[in-house]
């Protein structure tokens, strides 16, 4: 199974509702994913290989240079979006 | 859930504001009014916005307004807050913002009932068209307490 790490700022509020979309999206689609929801404080102790969040904050996680796979969802209630984007990161760590 | 936590003292139609600080600030007033939150957590809330950006603007036209739970969310509750008119948020994709929704989870977990209801409703369009036609507080209270929430969602 491969971790996946959905995270926002405070941790409370966007991240729960993304992971609660995105876990739909996995059922749907029988991806071997396993999801882990934090804030983004809680990063640097995540071992997993990719990391989905809003856009704004997965432009940021970029430019801080995290070595992980960074996912940004723009709307997070929309499946298709994050199946897209979820299929892409997934190729992306073959 | 969802019911219990959007209560009728935190409901607010036809909200006139200048501009994304003021909405954020007109949403979230009767929750610190009710003692739900402090005023420490709103200004978390703008100074969260003004550092980074519109981060809780989660799908069209819909805010999210929270801050980290130590800011103050003294207890569970949600606000709804429907702007007269939808206003920028600087968010490129889910502008402009008309529904605000206030959110105070004292910590990381008494809310996520209440979330998996809210996600139901966001992703159902008629949700919204119902809002739009709602005249009073009560009205909305129907749209939101009548609703078949699924409770087969099992992802948490």
């Amino acid at each position: 199974m491969i971790k996946v790490l959905v995270a926002c700022r405070a941790g409370v509020g966007s991240s729960l509702m993304l992971k609660i979309k995105l876990n739909e999206v996995i059922a749907e689609n029988d991806y071997p994913i396993t999801v882990e929801h934090s804030s983004l404080d809680e990063l640097e102790g995540f071992d997993g290989p990719i990391v989905v969040t809003l856009s704004d904050v997965a432009a940021e996680l970029k430019d801080r240079g995290i070595r992980k796979e960074i996912v940004g969802i723009n709307n997070i209630l929309d499946k298709n979006e994050i199946k897209n984007k979820i299929q892409i990161a997934l190729k992306n760590i073959e | 859930m969802i019911e219990k936590i959007l209560k009728r003292e935190l409901i607010q139609l036809n909200v006139e504001a200048m501009d994304w600080s003021e909405g954020i600030k007109k949403a979230a007033y009767p929750l610190e009014k009710n003692g739900y939150i402090t005023k420490n957590y709103i200004n978390a809330i703008l100074d969260s916005v003004n550092k980074y950006g519109p981060y809780f603007v989660i799908t069209p036209h819909v805010a999210l307004s929270h801050a980290p739970s130590s800011t103050g969310a003294i207890k569970l509750a949600m606000g709804l807050c429907i702007l007269k008119n939808p206003l920028k948020f600087n968010s490129k994709d889910n502008d402009p913002v008309k529904y605000i929704f206030t959110l105070s989870s004292p910590d990381s977990s008494s809310h996520l009932d209440a979330m998996k209801d809210l996600v139901v409703l966001l992703s159902d369009s008629k949700f919204y068209k119902e809002l739009d036609n709602a005249k009073t507080v009560d009205e909305v209270l129907r749209i939101i307490g009548g609703r078949k929430y699924d409770k087969s969602i099992s992802s948490m």
